[in-house]
């Protein structure tokens, strides 16, 4: 019997008895852990109470952690002087659509490359998982010049189209579609229904709660997207949140509550959605932790 | 309804034959049952019929139709599966209704034929659930009842019951038998249980290593097995079989040594193949002589007790291991002589292609 075994029974016995034995190993832990976590959100703390300092106090020495009097200059001025509302606008239609398109596209590739038996199916999963090790950044110009082309820049479609490409949300999907018993689709094959009709009204609605998870995670890196937007949209009139604020200058160099107030402006919409979808949001981290690599 | 009819259908995956030219008439109305060992190609036979398997070679014909080339949900059959395939996010009543939306059924008509499934198996009550909320029983019952609502010319069964409890199983089948009787539609059922072929089917086909070994009633593969195989294969406890040392012709058939003793049958039929013989026997036609004047006589190696009646398991004098029967008050232990009486009406000879010549 080991030694664990045998003090277990009076461990017990001393919890019946009231004592409490303190776990040192984990009170650290937490202590540890807590401290990240003030790390973490020290900075979201600071731009929120800078944007509500008046700038006077913003560059006066030494740190003031609440603002002496809530100020609310800082968001009048962006939201009367910037085109903030249209930047909203773009954010929310790109990032909308790009959802609906990523979700509907991967769906349907993971689905024929999970369900169907075709020539090259291997070759273009394989292909898809070799995606993995291109960034983003190094087909930046490639994007570029491909919608310069098209004639795309400046437009929706032309921030929409480049970021249409995840390849984390189709393998996802296909380990879902792999792990269904296959026996749904023949019974939805014996029920007359076809492939677009079994992957939208059985495999899809059989889990809402993995295309939720991906949705929301993709809308959030949608709308928190800068670099290619940045690229794709010159013009004020097309660009997103992320892109716009970094119009928020003053002549006389940078106004550092401003600056706050734009970034707590830009963040606020993806804060509120994932304050309301924490735990798809969790999911789906876990869903693609697994495949990211 | 309809037969349906199956002409040298063959199937493979690559160089892996799977069936070989199987044929077969399903008349109209019966209840017929696949039965063999996993691996034999009963439920891959099934699929084929449903068309959720390409038929390599042959044709299958339902009613008046070659429906070998045409997709599932145009054969005109529906399917039972064995975990049944309820899709988990609908209720009952949509589970039912989805296959008739497909082929764009009235609403109204689909609303009756479903109520009607509803009434007929007693599931009116959970139209509303989804199948997470019901019992495996329940289940059962929806997915036959989602078969029943599209009007079948057959029913195709894969393995329904093999996902339930012992008891609640021989209810279904018993309820199953009913509905077959009260609906009329044929039914094809896969199955390796022979219990459940026996009950169930108007005729059985006894499926072997990519072959159909026999087609028959249950009485006629119990009785007259067509090979070692189908013998060993049907029944509970296994037919015996015992090695034959000789044969001579008696007045009324064969007379078969075995273990050091002549057995009288009445085999009439010589075997072709004179090599290796097996006598085959029941264990309710070997059973032990009270008086001690039986046939055989061997030792006792186990006795089980069944209640009604008790299986004795016995050693015969060339090694061979039989299982005979006595009164469920048997007084035999294990390790005593046993003395056997074969009922020589009842026995079977194999010779060594397994072909069986049985007693008349």
């Amino acid at each position: 019997m080991s030694s664990e075994a045998i003090t277990r029974p009076a461990e017990n016995a001393a919890r019946l008895k009231g004592d409490r034995l303190i776990d040192f190993g984990g009170l650290a832990l937490t202590i540890v852990t807590l401290g990240f976590a003030l790390m973490a959100i020290f900075p979201v703390y600071w731009a929120v109470v800078t944007s509500f300092k008046s700038e006077t106090e913003v560059i006066a020495s030494g740190i003031a952690l609440w603002p002496s009097r809530i100020n609310t200059e800082a968001y009048e001025h962006i939201w009367t002087n910037t085109n903030i509302g249209i930047w909203y606008i773009n954010s929310f239609v790109t990032s909308a659509l790009i959802t609906a398109g990523v979700i509907v596209s991967s769906a349907g590739c993971a689905y024929a490359l999970s369900q169907l038996d075709f020539p090259g199916r291997r070759l273009i999963y394989v292909l898809i998982l070799a995606c993995f090790m291109v960034p983003m950044q190094a087909l930046i110009i490639n994007h570029f010049v491909l919608m310069a082309q098209f004639k795309l820049l400046n437009s929706w479609a032309g921030i929409i189209l480049p970021q249409l490409i995840v390849p984390v949300t189709i393998i996802v999907y296909k380990q879902f579609f792999d792990n269904v018993p296959r026996e749904f689709r023949e019974a939805a094959q014996m029920d007359g229904a076809g492939h677009f009709k079994t992957l939208f009204r059985i495999y899809l609605p059989m889990n809402w709660g993995i295309t939720s998870a991906l949705a929301i995670i993709t809308f959030i890196g949608a709308w928190n997207s800068f670099l290619w937007p940045f690229l794709a949209a010159t013009g004020e009139a097309t660009m997103t949140v992320p892109v716009g604020i970094t119009q928020v200058k003053d002549a006389y160099g940078i106004v550092y509550a401003r600056q706050m107030a734009s970034a707590v402006m830009a963040g606020l919409p993806v804060a509120v959605l994932y304050l309301i979808f924490q735990r798809r949001v969790t999911q789906a981290i876990m869903l693609s932790a697994g495949v990211k690599g | 309804m309809a037969d349906i009819v199956l002409k040298d259908v063959s199937k493979s995956y690559g160089a892996v034959e799977v069936l070989e030219r199987v044929n077969m008439h399903i008349r109209s109305g019966e209840f017929i049952v696949f039965l063999g060992p996993s691996g034999c190609g009963k439920s891959t036979l099934l699929r084929m019929i449903a068309g959720l398997e390409a038929v390599n070679a042959g044709e299958i014909h339902i009613g008046e139709r070659r429906v070998d080339n045409l997709p599932p949900s145009q054969r005109g059959v529906a399917m039972v599966f064995q975990n049944y395939a309820l899709y988990p996010h609908m209720s009952v009543r949509q589970n039912m209704s989805f296959g008739l939306e497909n082929i764009g059924t009235e609403k109204g008509e689909i609303a009756r034929r479903v109520d009607d499934a509803a009434r007929m198996l007693e599931i009116g009550a959970l139209l509303d659930r989804r199948p997470a909320q019901l019992s495996g029983g329940q289940r059962q019952r929806v997915a036959i009842g989602r078969a029943i609502v599209r009007e079948p010319q057959a029913f195709l069964l894969d393995e329904p019951l093999s996902n339930l409890d012992a008891g609640l199983r021989v209810r279904t089948r018993v309820e199953l038998a009913q509905l077959h009787q009260r609906i009329g539609t044929t039914m094809i059922f896969v199955t390796h249980d022979q219990t459940e072929a026996m009950t169930l089917a108007s005729r059985i086909v006894v499926m072997n290593n990519r072959k159909v070994e026999q087609i028959g009633t249950p009485m006629e593969v119990y009785s007259r097995p067509a090979s070692r195989f189908v013998a060993a294969f049907v029944g509970s406890p296994s037919m015996n079989f015992i090695p034959v040392t000789g044969i001579e012709t008696g007045a009324d058939g064969l007379r078969i040594n075995v273990a050091g003793a002549q057995l009288a049958t009445t085999i009439r039929q010589q075997p072709k193949d004179k090599g290796e013989l097996t006598l085959g026997v029941r264990p309710e036609s070997l059973r032990v002589a009270q008086d001690g004047a039986g046939d055989i006589t061997g030792q006792i190696a186990l006795v089980e007790r069944l209640g009604d009646r008790t299986l004795v398991h016995v050693t015969l004098a060339d090694g061979s291991n039989v299982v005979a029967e006595d009164e469920g008050k048997s007084t035999l232990a294990a390790g005593g002589p046993v003395s056997l009486k074969v009922d020589g009406t009842a026995t079977h000879l194999f010779d060594a292609a397994g072909l069986a010549y049985h007693a008349d």
